[in-house]
């Protein structure tokens, strides 16, 4: 892989005489994100805490966009990097902006360029700037914070990103929806970003690369599909869950991808988008007993998909 | 802001009118004393006592706090962790000592008057501040101290501008206790000539005036008190945020 933004290579951290990392390796595209997955303990938090050195390594090398970490100040290095943490760690004693702009300061960017950059960033996170910027994270819910939290990270316009647990001890609805906001903003803006997470949804969501670890080890690093497909035997298999790995794999395409032509008429009852996932469309189908559904855009029927089609994706050897 | 301060306020007006005109306490005075005996204190004027007094509590409170604010910043820092419990072991001994030994021991060496006194009241007020700077810094949360590393504040930054405005409220709480405490034990001083409202109280118990005992005692427990309410005001205030909010 050439051009890797982030390259870890026999990357090793003990503590005591726990190895916590065991000379791990792997590499992170421009524009990539990757899912670093598994129990607690198994050493994905300090694998991430040592990309921005947090946690200095015993062995093995860093490389951010072809210069060696530790050749770095670490300081400067962590302000080029933004970083997520576990339970979100808002400075208590500061506004909502000023937060937001801790970043920017420190790199001394002026006044007018932060307070626009602070603005922007509430307004894609989905606040009012004028309303939000002046409270105190004490007046926000969990889940404002945590958006506050990655809108801190992303303020400096960095090109990586790392995310520990980001949208952890949130409910299912608020969580579904930072996922998709988060993978909106990402497509925008081509970050490159790793994300530790113990959750396989949320790895199957937000990643292009899932590394499955345990004990320190990288057992299986590949795309959500093959992971799901080929997964290895052992810990892999286990972790990653076959019960309802077609519906999985379903949920990882798109209706685009599958939809055939069809005349051009209103939207009926019963439709789906083209961006919808594959699990919805099958949902639908089963609910409705039907063979095929309309797609549609902007209230016009676009094209169909064929029930035959969507369980072709998810039958064992397909790909 | 008002709210805070209004009854320091009130009880220092009601101090400063007492020390000068100290007559207005006779009638209670009277109630105490032997007949033919002194009401009022009379060899210096009271309010000249009042201000040496609180010169010196502010000059070793200022010094105290210094020091044990430096000590419990030192201790709390990532290299300083193995000074920890040589730092308390010296600021619990200064806070077990008794004053009046302290002055036993600094009264040869630095003579009578403010300099003994100040020396003890300094050792005496230095356990507060330093256990609550410890405390303050250490009870800002593990995620705030990440994200501060995390985000790229140096090790100075980090100190300035997060752990200590949020360690503020419960350092407030020590440098308070700390006043307070001296503003009673500085009375001691006078025993060895330090210029203080202890001169009232220590003239009352040599002559058997108890008038003198109480004209002194009420004075400094007024003082005690004002600096407290004060001192809780400024914290309330930084508990607030008004303080610390940038």
């Amino acid at each position: 892989m050439k051009g890797a933004m982030i390259r870890v290579e026999a990357l090793t951290r003990r503590f005591g005489d726990a190895v916590a990392v065991d000379a791990i390796g792997f590499e992170v595209a421009r524009g990539e994100v990757l899912a670093l997955v598994g129990t607690s303990g198994c050493g994905k938090s300090t694998t991430l805490r040592m990309i921005n050195r947090l946690i200095e390594p015993d062995k093995g090398r860093v490389e951010i966009a072809g210069r060696d970490a530790r050749e770095m100040a670490p300081d400067a290095l962590r302000r080029g990097i933004g970083y997520v943490i576990q339970g979100v760690g808002l400075f208590p004693h500061w506004t909502v902006a000023r937060n937001i702009s801790t970043v920017p300061r420190l790199l001394g960017w002026d006044r007018s360029r932060i307070a626009a950059r602070v603005d922007e960033l509430l307004e894609l996170f989905g606040f009012d700037p004028a309303e939000a910027g002046p409270k105190y994270p004490a007046a926000l819910s969990g889940g404002q914070q945590q958006r506050i939290g990655v809108a801190r990270a992303m303020a400096a316009e960095p090109e990586i990103l790392l995310m520990d647990e980001p949208f952890g001890a949130l409910d299912p609805v608020t969580r579904a929806r930072l996922q998709d906001e988060f993978t909106a903003i990402r497509r925008r803006s081509g970050l490159t970003a790793i994300i530790v997470t113990h959750d396989m949804d949320e790895a199957f969501r937000l990643a292009d690369r899932i590394a499955v670890m345990d004990a320190g080890r990288i057992l299986q690093i590949d795309t959500p599909e093959r992971l799901l497909r080929g997964p290895r035997e052992g810990f892999v298999r286990q972790f990653v869950g076959l019960d309802d790995r077609a519906l999985r794999i379903l949920s990882l395409h798109r209706v685009r991808e599958l939809a055939r032509p069809a005349p051009d008429a209103p939207a009926p009852a019963q439709w789906v988008a083209p961006d919808d996932t594959l699990r919805e469309a099958a949902s639908r189908l089963i609910w409705e007993g039907g063979e095929a559904l309309a797609v549609v855009e902007a209230d016009r029927v676009t094209g169909e998909i064929r029930a035959e089609d969507i369980w072709r994706v998810g039958t064992r050897g397909a790909a | 802001m008002r709210r805070y301060f209004l009854a320091p306020l009130v009880l220092a007006a009601l101090l400063v009118v007492l020390l000068l005109r100290p007559e207005l306490m006779t009638p209670l005075l009277r109630l105490l004393a032997e007949p033919g005996q002194d009401l009022i204190y009379d060899r210096k004027p009271l309010m000249t006592l009042a201000l040496w007094h609180l010169a010196l509590v502010g000059a070793a409170g200022l010094v105290a706090t210094v020091i044990g604010l430096a000590l419990g910043i030192l201790v709390t820092r990532p290299g300083g962790a193995e000074f920890m419990t040589l730092a308390r072991m010296a600021s619990n001994l200064g806070q077990t000592f008794p004053p009046i030994a302290v002055l036993a021991v600094a009264v040869p060496l630095l003579g009578f008057g403010f300099e003994p006194t100040f020396l003890a009241l300094c050792v005496y007020g230095l356990l507060p501040v330093f256990e609550t700077t410890v405390a303050g810094l250490r009870g800002v949360s593990a995620p705030v101290r990440e994200a501060a590393r995390g985000m790229g504040l140096s090790g100075v930054q980090r100190l300035w501008r997060v752990e200590l405005p949020l360690a503020m409220p419960v350092i407030l709480t020590g440098i308070r206790l700390s006043t307070v405490i001296n503003i009673g034990t500085a009375t001691i001083g006078s025993t060895v000539g330090a210029v203080g409202l202890g001169e009232v109280i220590v003239a009352g118990l040599q002559s058997g005036n108890t008038a003198f005992v109480a004209q002194g005692a009420a004075l400094v427990a007024l003082m005690a008190i004002c600096a407290e309410t004060a001192l809780r005001g400024l914290g309330r205030l930084a508990d607030s945020g008004a303080l610390t909010r940038a």
